[in-house]
């Protein structure tokens, strides 16, 4: 297992982030950025399935644990990452993910990497958006909510995927 | 066999995903408010210390406007003060001809005996109050969810309990305890879809039911309002009296109201008079008599 420190600081560091700073910001009902999402998205290409599902559980569970949420994070991360391999595999069909490296935009292309972000953080946001409203009285709402927290939440990952991957040599 | 196990082998991540997905969705599905303010008075325990540090710092930079309200609020305060020290003055300086003047049961003191018996009134209830307020600091606060809680400072070694209920500094309605730690409690935001509670008109005495609809926070709805209520816009809404929350305490003022499709009730907007996004420090009110309510309405008496 390679970088495992570098991925246990990502971790530690987006979760705080997102306590302590994105659940804290009172500026408006539709801005709640996902920042915790970046560990997810950015573990190794070749990281095992089930791994990624672990992975999925444990952000989504502390997530749950820290907002008082009671699963509706986990609920939200784990088809994030399940389906993961298959949507990298829909935008980056060079080569086999199998050998390795980070989602990132040196491996995928800028355009190509911000397209695999919007679809996770698109399929994390409306599952989440959708259960925590519970009702399609406010749909137009919720769409909105969707959009906006999902546009800052891409563009929080972005910049932290740009921020991880200056420290490592990305495998191109 | 080797067939079967290879089958497994090759689905046991979808089989797991799907089983981990449907055990989430369950259990989200019977998560209430309840649950999630136990989850969250668990979590504060262990993340607590750092919001705290961070609540210091963003009220240090809210300092100075909040002092500038509490100034405001002192000042609200002073001037009701006056007028009771008025009546008081005025009551003790007339408590001698008073007495002859009741004995003269002449009707033109009526005004003045009617005075002097609303200051007698309160003085008992000052003396032994119903209500115990403090005062305690937020420490962490959303508004952008469906349901927001506030996490207070303040825990049960402050003797906070549940169902008190909360104001901000300016005295209006925050929300009410769901759940208290040893040092902090969690609070139920009136931004709650959870969240009810009776408003009236206070000028008219019509009621309703006070809820949010997720819209906006600075707005709650005031629903099943009579339709000779004909609210106004500016019109002020506070509390009746219930069992978390005094009478009395404000609420907001009407933004506009419109009648329902059957045309028998109003359903307003209502701006609240404390601003969520930006609390820093709250009330906490307490009300003395609530178990001898309890209690009460648990008699045998009354469901027999």
């Amino acid at each position: 297992m390679y970088r495992i420190f570098p991925y246990i600081t990502l971790f530690a560091v987006t979760i705080l982030v997102q306590v302590f700073l994105f659940d804290n910001l009172s500026i408006s009902i539709y801005f709640a950025p996902m920042i915790y999402l970046a560990f997810l998205l950015l573990l190794p290409l070749d990281t095992p399935h089930i791994g990624l599902l672990a992975a999925g559980l444990v952000t989504g569970w502390t997530m749950d644990y820290t907002m008082g949420t009671d699963g509706l994070n986990v609920l939200a991360t784990l088809p994030v990452a399940f389906l993961r391999p298959w949507i990298i595999g829909f935008f980056y069909t060079r080569e086999d993910p199998r050998e390795g490296g980070i989602p990132s935009a040196a491996r995928f292309g800028q355009v190509k990497f911000i397209r695999y972000l919007i679809v996770c953080v698109l399929l994390h946001h409306v599952l989440f958006f959708s259960f925590e409203a519970l009702s399609w009285v406010h749909a137009a709402r919720t769409l909105l909510r969707i959009v906006v927290s999902g546009v800052a939440s891409v563009y929080f990952i972005w910049l932290t995927a740009r921020l991880f991957t200056l420290k490592l040599t990305v495998r191109v | 066999m080797y067939k079967l196990i290879e089958f497994i082998r090759s689905t046991y991540v979808v089989v797991l995903f799907v089983l981990l997905e449907a055990i989430t969705i369950g259990h989200y599905a019977r998560s209430t408010h309840h649950t999630r303010a136990r989850l969250l008075a668990k979590a504060t325990q262990v993340v607590g210390a750092g919001h705290q540090a961070l609540a210091g710092v963003r009220s240090y930079f809210r300092l100075e406007r909040e002092n500038r309200e509490l100034l405001e609020y002192a000042a609200s305060l002073q001037e009701r003060l006056a007028c009771y020290e008025v009546l008081h003055d005025d009551a003790s300086a007339q408590t001698v001809p008073l007495v002859r003047a009741a004995a003269d049961s002449t009707a033109a003191d009526g005004a003045d005996s009617l005075r002097t018996h609303r200051v007698d009134s309160v003085g008992p209830t000052l003396g032994d109050k119903q209500y115990r307020t403090l005062t305690a600091a937020v420490i962490s606060n959303t508004i952008n969810k469906s349901e927001n809680f506030l996490v207070l400072n303040r825990g049960i070694r402050d003797d906070v309990h549940r169902e008190m209920a909360v104001l901000s500094t300016n005295g209006a309605i925050v929300g009410y305890v769901v759940d208290c730690t040893e040092r902090y409690a969690i609070v139920l935001s009136i931004l709650s879809s959870s969240f009810r509670t009776s408003g009236k008109l206070s000028d008219s005495g019509y009621f309703g039911q006070i809820y949010w609809d997720g819209a906006d926070p600075h707005t709650v709805l005031l629903g099943d309002l009579s339709k000779y209520a004909d609210p106004q816009p500016g019109q002020e809404v506070v509390t009746t009296g219930s069992l978390f929350f005094p009478d009395g305490i404000a609420i907001g003022r009407v933004l506009d109201a419109r009648l329902d499709e059957t045309g028998t009730t109003y359903t307003a907007r209502v701006e609240l008079a404390a601003r969520l996004s930006g609390l820093s420090h709250v009330v906490l009110v307490e009300n003395r008599d609530i178990d001898e309510i309890r209690q009460l309405l648990k008699s045998d008496k009354i469901h027999p």
